[in-house]
């Protein structure tokens, strides 16, 4: 016992969910902390100055983007490809959060990083590259299951994390998922964006906004269904500031994701046990940024009414579901494997 | 009672799935677990049923290889005797999975110990040689996909990607133009390239199916690799006794026995990778072929079949950039798995693999 607790204090244990949108950290002492994903490296020796750093994370980032060199470094949960600097600036996104969960000075870091479900290999060696050089030992597991742990649904439960990149669907059946009960797919948030950023410019071609702002429209407004609220933007016209009505357009955009979700829910329930079918249609969890739509797990509930009743819940705290639960495996799991890793 | 027993239930699940995440991230970074794993002394009691299946092993070892020489034996028999019995070899053959061929139709051919191996020789630099072009389109889907177009982007992206760690990647040709098999041979041997990938895509008129195949150099009997070779050499330009001098080198272990390994692994990957997207498509596994291409280049060779476009679905994936990607991004992993395997991974490639 008393190793053991010497052994908690000795190490840090993070889980991290390294989203394309928003990335998260979750430590074993109580720190959570979280930041968009983005990197920026000033352009010039001016825009050093301006700024006054060497290097610029999240919501700053994206502030200064106009001095920077900037970089969203992520693509559907694994280092975009194409471009070498998107690996630094993962490295450093990663450092940033990993000093962000405050490790004593000296003290050993055990980290545990979410990846989508069908993440291949060679990402996931990628991501264990980016993440090694700031902690002692790292291992990855999908992001779907590490909610699910979190969450202790081990058992007959579907999750379903919406993100900004993908989709990500995990059955949990009182067994470990294996490749079946895992599936991802890539129509998410930022083609909720897509869709939203070309109705408006269809709607309201004289209007000037761009990619960022629609994003912020849609992380403050976004739902489905009905509603009686009109949803009104301020989007500058020929430089002076009009309200637009939005309602219809982010209605249409948001619920353009919900086909292939509820198409890959049923199709998920569908070839599992029919015995145990029910009891995963009364266990649907919705996690990740997308559970915010207002809306969202009514919708679904409706559209899977077909197939029999079933309940649909949203997550308390779908921005750390993913890290909490990483960072409780990471706890869990036991030294020994930490050490050969 | 019921409580205690709940949670040892609990306890022992998630010690599994403790267990499986650590052999997991093992795997991922290709290695073995050490010592966590080992425990229990060894036992005579223990030992038993690892001996009884060894054992079995070695009886179906031995009665495998008896049937697979008669087999290739009264293949080459029939070959000859059937060669003009050629309506009913026009339909597709079953599955034809050569991975092991190597063991008994080459006894010169050691597969655990390659020479390239044993003499320590590295690859520098890669040739990629998307097949057809311009004038010549090579085979075409239903909704008018062309080969010649599929193959050259894949190519492209397959060359960027090998770059990323240090490859020197050069193609036959870079855009829309018709290459003769002549020039690409020349192109290749001048070149003094280390490996030679030429990407294909295969045509069913038979059957719907979509097949996976790899071709590396060499002789073959089978009359289907036969057509489908004469296919590809249409626009072969040697004459007898250039081509004689070409067939000489059929005898080179060497070349022969990494064209095998290298098409062995691309096999692999490309075929698991593609069947997560793909639960229907058929492993034709590795074949040899005598393509012109293949005997004229010096270096270790493969020709693959990466998709197949008779097939309708498929033709509408091989459109989307995405899918395309896809399989460069296999045919990549193969590549660096062969190199792995043979040690002539480069610094930087190892350190990307290993992480």
């Amino acid at each position: 016992m008393k190793q053991k607790e010497q052994r908690k204090d000795d190490i840090l244990f993070v889980g991290v969910d390294l989203g394309t949108s928003r990335s998260s950290i979750s430590a074993s002492n109580g720190t959570k902390k979280w930041n968009e994903s983005y990197v920026g490296w000033p352009k010039d020796f001016i825009a050093a100055k301006v700024v006054g750093k060497s290097i610029l994370f999240g919501s700053e980032a994206l502030q200064n983007r106009l001095s920077l060199d900037l970089y969203r470094p992520l693509e559907r949960g694994v280092i975009k490809e194409g471009i070498e600097r998107n690996e630094e600036a993962v490295k450093e996104l990663i450092g940033y959060l990993i000093q962000l969960a405050g490790p004593k000075e000296d003290q050993k870091i055990y980290a545990i990083v979410g990846v989508p479900a069908d993440a291949m290999k060679v990402n996931q060696i990628a991501i264990k590259k980016a993440v090694s050089g700031f902690v002692d030992s790292v291992m990855v597991v999908s992001a779907p299951f590490a909610a699910a742990y979190g969450l202790n649904l081990l058992g007959n439960s579907l999750i379903i994390d919406i993100g900004a990149g993908t989709v990500d669907f995990c059955m949990m059946h009182g067994t470990i998922p294996d490749n079946d009960d895992q599936k991802a797919i890539l129509t998410a948030g930022d083609y909720i964006d897509e869709q939203l950023f070309s109705y408006l410019i269809e709607k309201y071609p004289n209007s000037r906004f761009n990619r960022n702002m629609v994003r912020q429209f849609k992380e403050t407004h976004s739902f489905v269904g009905d509603s009686s609220e009109t949803i009104k933007v301020e989007i500058p016209v020929e430089g002076k500031p009009l309200n637009h009505d939005i309602t219809n357009e982010m209605r249409r955009a948001c619920e353009s994701i919900l086909p292939a979700i509820i198409e890959t829910t049923s199709e998920m329930i569908a070839k599992f046990d029919p015995e145990f079918q029910i009891k995963i249609k009364n266990n649907i969890i919705l996690s990740g940024g997308g559970s915010k739509i207002r809306g969202i797990d009514n919708y679904i509930k409706d559209a899977l009414k077909e197939f029999g009743d079933c309940d649909v819940r949203c997550v308390e705290d779908p921005l750390f579901v993913v890290s909490d639960g990483a960072m409780l495996l990471a706890k869990d799991i036991p030294e020994k494997y930490w050490a050969e890793m | 009672m019921e409580i205690l027993k709940y949670l040892r239930k609990d306890s022992r699940f998630r010690q599994k799935i403790h267990k499986k995440i650590f052999l997991d991230n093992l795997r991922i970074m290709g290695k073995q677990p050490y010592q966590t794993l080992k425990k229990k002394p060894i036992t005579y009691k223990g030992i038993s049923p690892i001996l009884l299946t060894l054992i079995i092993i070695l009886l179906g070892y031995t009665v495998y290889h008896n049937y697979i020489t008669l087999q290739g034996e009264k293949t080459l028999v029939s070959s000859v005797i059937e060669s003009n019995n050629s309506e009913v070899h026009s339909q597709i053959q079953a599955p034809h999975v050569q991975r092991d061929s190597l063991k008994f139709l080459s006894p010169m051919v050691n597969p655990e110990i390659s020479i390239a191996k044993v003499f320590g020789l590295k690859v520098k630099r890669i040739m990629i040689d998307p097949g057809h072009g311009g004038s010549d389109p090579g085979t075409s889907g239903i909704i008018g996909t062309k080969e010649k177009n599929v193959a050259l982007d894949i190519a492209k992206r397959l060359k960027s990607r090998l770059e990323r760690y240090n490859y020197e990647v050069i193609m036959t040709r870079q855009e829309d133009e018709a290459v003769s098999l002549q020039k690409r041979v020349e192109l290749a041997n001048s070149s003094m390239a280390d490996l030679f990938i030429s990407i294909h895509l295969n045509y069913l008129p038979t059957r719907p199916a979509n097949i996976i195949e790899t071709y590396y150099f060499g002789l073959s009997f089978d009359e289907e690799v036969l057509k489908l070779a004469e296919k590809e050499n249409t626009d072969s330009p040697y004459g007898h006794s250039e081509f004689k001098k070409i067939l000489e080198k059929v005898n080179s272990t060497m070349k022969y026995e990494e064209s095998y390994r290298l098409a062995d692994s691309i096999q692999r990957s490309l075929f698991t990778n593609i069947k997560r997207i793909d639960s229907e498509v058929m492993d034709f596994g590795i074949k040899r072929a005598p393509f012109v291409v293949l005997l004229g280049v010096e270096m270790p060779s493969v020709l693959v079949e990466v998709s197949c476009l008779s097939n309708k679905v498929e033709e509408l994936r091989l459109n989307t950039w995405n899918y395309r990607e896809k399989i460069a991004h296999y045919i990549e992993i193969g590549i660096l798995n062969y190199l792995r395997n043979k040690g002539a991974l480069t610094h930087e490639a190892k350190r990307t693999e290993e992480g």
